[in-house]
């Protein structure tokens, strides 16, 4: 299964606030990648993200020693927009992928009484670098689902049925519920069909196929 | 001694993903593959300290320990654990320690003497290193421990290196008998890959031999264990040469030599780049000792070698001395030829550009794009996090220049606002010591935090020093009962129950207070005590680490919290643009007093908009501003509070009539808030204290406005006309300012020296005074506009007295009649003229405070009648000076006198008879008679040989004419005006005071002044210009204050009462009769005031917590309901209480 034509080859990147779950996401989509077999390699230079700090983690599947980006990811899970911009330097035309666009405003800026930038002007700026990045209201969904602490789920099957990744929803799903605590997994489910459900709708309505899901 | 063998898990047990067995694959971190390779050497004893990047290593065994049969500790600190790590080798158990690199630094003195002793099974020490410092205050290269001290030392670069190197490092270790330091950095730790396992191998304790000369390095047998580490590291060299050190991959005469992370990423740019390469990669996987023989064989084939390595040039330099010793001329590159950098991880691109500049191969990287300007977004203490409750109670009770010092953990992101808890940090436990080295050279009261996993790794050592030298400084232990930083690791304290109370009382601290840093105002009183303390007071904050907790007790309910729209950020006034303009540190104490009031008293409504005392305060004074910040000890603040809208605060904090006290939601709880003494404690513990003026004027408009009559209302409105800029030149008819309250009031209840320091203040401000200048005699309206005034404020007040003619005054021996104003102004005149012959200034002090007057009336008695404040004062005033006996009589009923109660209670006090419910009728010799109201009695005759008339004033209007017009006037013949802005019927003529219509009292004149200043200034300027300086508003409607009052169910806490002079010292002379409450008793009282009204002047949430859950939305401060984890800290925050819960859910991150 290729992705995009990029053959096994593929570096992803994410990007978030520390207690979003962007290391869960990491460690998933590592997993996945091993149970289908491709050689994996996933960055989690964490230091002290877990206090609401700027997090990123790098996936590189095929081949590789290191977790470092060599150049633009190719995919991009974007878990907020301001973290999407401070990455956006990393990116490129060629970079396909999400932003979440729910906000999490940042202490300093609360701080200083200067409100959160607007999205619509953040957008614009992503899409002039990364025009093929999809924006989702993750945050919104997930709280639609009655699962607002699984959005980094949701975004999962976002992508998955966006036919980013080159391993197939259920071997995602899998992995999904290997990390997943047992009370959060009915909340998870409900997350990663949304997530599914949203891309069903996306690729309807572009008419650019899911690849697989 | 028997050998003991560890089972290998059962088959049907759910599998560890780490005891799967041999020749599976799994995609694991760095620091797992780690824990593999030690199970696939049989280890059996693990151990550590938490730090990051190392910290999973030590996690992983503690998770799978009770499985598999090792034996593992979290040791309290690296030191123990490089210990017990030798100790469990020498015992026989092959062991592996981990620890972060400075940690390993921390057990520098047992490291640097194991080599000599040796080990017996094999002793591996995971030293990780952090280049870059992610997570980290340095980034130290710990390879050069290798030759400092004589240990091999190992460098993976990838997961599956860190596994094997690992198994094979305890094989070294025992071959050579040194322990083996594997040092992986974050890149490595940190990176989670495909990784190949190899067999399972059940652990052995082979049990301790006795042998006291091979395991005892006393000097004799030290110098014979140098001597073997030498052979010890022969047998290293070569079992490393076997094994595979130098790894070489391609060939060609140019070379990479790398080792560590970096060496994987030479190896995927090499793959990577484009075309065919003759360069071969040499990946260097033990850095000591150096395969030195293979590294020569190799360097004579080559011409060229570029040294790829982080942090320090280690390898370059040993390298080059290598060559040197074999005449090897070989160019070598790297950190020292510039071609990479000195500090720092290398990313692929700056092995990209060293690969191209140093060796031609490949192409230079792409120009980098410059990353976008975004808010930075550092680690925060969580939402929740009893920490930030902690400092918040500390920034409280402290100065705003108290120093402190912190430590390594969660409580380091106290560092920068708004906590800003952090001056200096070092490293483990020196939060403590810092503290009290600071404070033994500066003799200053220094506060030092630290957590309580710090508190036992080295805390303890740190306080008891600080115990033994008596150091001047408070020790605070953040006790949230985990390692949190570095993923919520037991803590010792929590491993064990030792008590951190317990273990501080034993260290010898006498001063230790435990508090939950949740109850702010109790954490405050409990840091205030610690302040107020001398010597060593320590102070325990305890508080679970709330994501921890909610790990535990997942199903524990939570109660989240919104933002009451309605409630947040309004104190009523602030729609006039009024605020109060104070810090939000001060309006933390505000809240904080406010919490502290409620809080324990249980007041069971919401409070109003404004608070009743404002809302009934003639000058709208915040008085729940200075209230709270007397309990919180901010005087200086409190000052500003009164002074931002009172002229005159020495003479109202004396005279005030007090509307507000009889609003006070407190009268029926113990009695209403004392406010005027208040505002008088802290008018006197301030005075002179003041640094600067405040408020400041604005600079010069260029217009002048003239202000006729100098009493409260004119004083009032030049000071603000004053500050708002304008040029003013106050007139009097009299020689000096003051009004009623210099030549009317008497000096017990209004010293001189206090006005007087009240009317420098304001001719301070720019106010020019002109005495003996009366309006109609020496100027009049149209003359002022002549000479130039761009407006007038006409505030002469009410000067005649009413009369009352009464029969027999002409009848022989019949009393001498006078008038009240006539009466005190000749009394003040008196002392006046006397005193001003003294030389000093201090004597002048003394003699007006103390000193009768020459008696006018001298012995025989004297009857006043009329039934307001000046007929008392009058009363009082001729006891004073010498009469025989006073009474005093008047038409009302006693509870329907004008004056004030307190004044009518303290001439009872001193022995003036009153009489109510009569008029005075005639004259007799020697005596006045009066005869009931009603008409029904007998008569009363009264004893007199003076009697004093004080039936009222009224204002002389006649004649007051502007431009050919004379002023309207009102059908009580008082001043036309507009209420709002004082304005009259002629343009540009203001009023107010005892000329119009309203309150008759020293606060409602001044009252009428600012609201006149405003008018003026609105009138020449326009309102944004005058609203720079917003008047007071009118007053409202007392029934919806009274409401309040009503509303309010407070228990009771009886007022403190003001002291009073007592005696004939009270009597006789003009000592200030009112004494001033002392300091606790002033805190005791404003620590009544619940503060019930509502604080506009406020992001207090935002300013002082930091709390990553509260944030602006289109300028509203709002709760993220995902964010909130619901301590409620912030409800106690809130001054308003605009914080309020809103549902029942569990918050399951």
């Amino acid at each position: 299964m290729s992705a995009g034509g990029r053959g096994d080859r593929q570096q992803l990147l994410l990007a978030g606030v520390g207690g979003q779950g962007v290391l869960t996401t990491a460690k998933i989509l590592g997993d996945a990648a091993h149970r289908q077999g491709l050689h994996v390699v996933v960055g989690e230079m964490h230091g002290m993200s877990q206090r609401g700090g700027s997090v990123t983690c790098t996936v590189i599947l095929g081949g590789r020693r290191t977790s470092f980006l060599t150049g633009p990811p190719d995919t991009f899970v974007g878990f907020e927009p301001l973290e999407t911009m401070r990455t956006l330097h990393l990116l490129g035309p060629e970079t396909r992928g999400l932003v979440s666009t729910g906000s999490v405003s940042p202490v300093e800026l609360t701080r200083t009484g200067a409100e959160y930038p607007s999205l619509e002007g953040l957008v614009e700026k992503i899409h002039a670098v990364a025009p093929l990045l999809r924006t989702l209201d993750g945050p919104q969904l997930a709280e639609r689902e009655g699962s607002p602490w699984s959005l980094n789920v949701l975004l999962l099957g976002a992508l998955a049925g966006l036919g980013e990744l080159p391993f197939s929803a259920e071997v995602l799903y899998g992995a999904v519920e290997k990390r997943c605590s047992p009370r959060s997994l009915e909340d998870n489910e409900r997350a990663y069909r949304a997530g599914l459900a949203w891309a069903k709708a996306q690729s309807a309505s572009t008419g650019r196929g899911v690849e697989h899901g | 001694m028997a050998e003991r063998v560890t089972q290998l898990p059962m088959a049907s047990a759910p599998l560890d993903p780490l005891l799967v067995e041999g020749g599976r694959t799994d995609c694991v971190l760095g620091n797992e593959a780690i824990v593999r390779g030690a199970l696939e050497a049989g280890v059996a004893f693990a151990c550590g300290y938490p730090g990051t990047p190392s910290s999973e290593v030590t996690d992983s065994f503690a998770r799978l320990s009770a499985a598999h049969g090792v034996i593992f500790e979290y040791s309290v600190n690296e030191k123990i654990a490089l210990e017990m790590a030798f100790a469990a080798s020498l015992a026989g158990a092959r062991s592996i320690v981990a620890m972060k690199h400075l940690g390993l630094m921390s057990a520098g003195d047992p490291l640097s003497t194991i080599p000599y002793v040796g080990v017996e099974a094999g002793m591996v020490i995971v030293s990780a290193g952090d280049p870059s410092c992610h997570t980290s205050p340095n980034e130290q290269d710990q390879r050069h421990l290798g030759p400092m001290l004589h240990l091999p030392v190992l460098d993976p670069s990838t997961a599956q290196e860190a596994l094997d190197m690992t198994r094979f490092a305890f094989e070294l270790s025992e071959a050579c008998r040194l322990p083996v330091i594997l040092r992986p950095t974050a890149r490595v730790c940190h990176s989670r890959a495909t990784v190949t396992f190899g067999p399972l191998q059940p652990s052995k304790i082979g049990g301790f031999q006795r042998n006291p000369s091979r395991y005892t390095p006393i000097p004799f047998n030290a110098r014979r264990m140098r001597l073997e580490i030498e052979d010890r590291l022969k047998t290293a060299t070569a079992l490393l040469a076997e094994w595979g050190a130098l790894r070489c991959e391609g060939q060609g005469r140019s070379v990479v030599l790398a080792s560590g992370a970096p060496a994987a990423v030479c190896a995927d740019l090499i793959a990577e780049a484009e075309g065919a390469t003759q360069v071969a990669v040499w990946t260097l996987r033990a850095v000591y000792p150096l395969v030195e023989e293979a590294l020569v064989q190799r360097l004579r084939e080559v011409d060229r070698v570029l040294v790829v390595e982080e942090l320090s040039a280690y390898l370059e330099d040993a390298v080059s001395a290598i060559c040197s010793r074999h005449g090897l001329t070989i160019e070598i590159l790297g950190k020292r030829s510039g071609h990479l950098p000195l500090a720092f991880e290398y990313t692929p691109r700056h092995v990209q550009q060293a690969l191209h500049d140093a060796l031609g191969v490949g192409s230079a990287p792409s120009e980098e794009r410059p990353p976008a300007q975004v808010t930075p977004r550092p680690p925060v203490l969580c939402p929740s996090c009893g920490h930030r409750a902690a400092y918040l109670a500390a920034r409280a009770a402290f100065d705003d220049d108290q120093l402190y010092f912190n430590d390594i953990g969660c409580y380091t992101l106290g560092y920068g606002p708004p906590l800003n808890t952090v001056d200096a940090l070092l490293c483990m436990g020196a939060g403590f010591t810092l503290a009290a080295g600071v404070s033994r050279v500066t003799g200053k009261r220094t506060v030092g935090f630290l957590g309580d996993s710090t508190f036992f790794h080295s805390g303890m050592p740190a306080l008891f020093n600080a115990v033994k030298e008596r150091v001047n400084m408070v020790a605070v232990i953040l006790d949230n009962q985990v390692t949190a930083m570095t993923g919520f690791q037991t803590s010792p304290g929590t491993q064990h129950p030792a008590s951190i109370e317990a273990v501080v009382r034993a260290l010898g601290v006498e001063q230790v207070e435990t508090v939950d840093p949740f109850e702010l105002p109790t954490a405050v009183a409990a840091f205030r005590r610690a302040r107020d303390a001398e010597g060593l007071s320590v102070v325990i904050a305890k508080r679970p680490c709330p994501v921890h907790d909610r790990r535990q007790h997942p199903e524990q309910a939570v109660t989240l919290y919104r933002v009451d729209q309605a409630r947040c950020g309004h104190c009523g006034q602030e729609d006039e643009g009024r605020r109060c303009g104070q810090s939000p540190n001060e309006a933390f104490a505000r809240s904080l007093a406010r919490a502290a009031s409620s809080q324990t008293r249980e007041v069971s409504c919401q409070g109003p908009g404004v608070a009743p005392c404002t809302l009934r305060c003639p000058l709208s004074l915040c008085i729940q501003g200075y209230a709270t910040n007397i309990a919180a000890g901010h005087y200086e603040n409190a000052l500003e509070h009164i002074l931002s809208r009172t002229s005159l605060p020495e003479s109202v904090c004396r005279v005030c009539d007090r509307p507000c006290e009889d609003v006070c939601v407190r009268k029926k709880s113990g009695g209403a808030v004392a406010i005027n003494d208040l505002k008088r404690f802290v008018v006197s513990k301030t005075q002179g204290r003041s640094q600067r003026p405040f408020p400041e004027p604005l600079p010069k408009n260029g217009m002048r406005v003239a202000v006729v009559g100098a009493g409260p209302a004119g004083l009032s409105a030049s000071h603000s006309l004053a500050l708002r800029g304008y040029s003013v030149t106050l007139f009097d008819a009299r020689d000096r300012p003051g009004g009623l309250l210099a030549w009317a009031i008497p000096s017990y209840r209004l010293p001189q020296a206090a006005l007087e320091r009240d009317i420098a203040r304001i001719l301070e401000a720019g106010v020019r005074f002109e005495g003996n200048t009366a309006l109609g005699r020496d100027v009049t309206l149209d003359g002022l506009f002549e000479q130039g005034f761009d407006a007038v404020y006409l505030a002469v007040g009410a000067a005649r007295s009413r009369r009352l003619e009464l029969e027999g005054a002409e009848a022989p021996g019949a009393p001498k009649v006078t008038y009240a104003l006539a009466y005190l102004e000749e009394i003040h005149t008196r002392a006046g003229a006397e005193t001003r012959s003294q030389i000093s200034r201090a004597a002048i002090q003394t003699r007006r405070a103390e000193a009768p007057p020459p008696s006018r009336v001298g012995s025989g008695q004297a009857v006043v009648i009329g039934g307001g404040n000046a007929a008392i004062d009058v009363a009082r005033t001729l006891l004073r000076q010498g009469a025989d006996g006073v009474s005093l009589a008047c038409v009302e009923a006693r509870e329907d006198m004008p004056a004030l109660p307190e004044e009518i209670q303290g001439a009872e006090e001193e022995g003036i008879a009153i009489h109510t419910g009569v008029r005075p009728l005639r004259l007799e010799a020697g005596a006045i008679v009066c005869v009931p109201i009603t008409g029904a009695g007998p008569e009363l005759r009264l004893n007199a040989t003076e009697v004093v008339l004080a039936i009222g004033q009224e204002p002389v209007l006649e004649g007051l004419a502007c431009r050919g017009a004379p002023l309207a006037r009102t059908d009580d013949g008082l001043l036309s005006v507009d209420p709002q802005t004082g304005r009259t019927s002629a343009a540009r003529v203001y009023a107010g005071g005892d000329l119009v219509a309203g309150l008759r009292t020293v606060t409602g004149a001044m009252g009428w002044g600012l609201r006149g200043a405003w008018g003026i200034d609105l009138d020449l300027r326009g309102q944004v210009v005058a609203d720079r300086l917003t008047p007071p508003s009118l007053q409202s409607d007392a029934a919806e204050a009274e409401r309040w009052a009503e509303a309010f169910s407070v228990p009771a806490e009886q007022r403190q009462e003001h002291a009073e002079l007592e005696g004939e010292r009270r009597r006789r002379t003009y000592a200030e009769v009112a004494q001033v409450l002392s300091e606790a008793e002033a805190q005791a009282e404003a620590g009544r005031c619940l503060g019930c009204g509502l604080c506009g002047n406020c992001s207090v949430c935002i300013d002082v917590t930091g709390c990553p859950a509260i944030k602006l939305e289109e300028g509203r401060v709002t709760i993220d309901a995902v964010l909130c984890t619901g301590c409620g800290v912030c409800t106690t925050v809130c001054p308003n209480q605009a914080i309020v819960p809103v549902l029942t859910g569990s918050g399951v991150l």
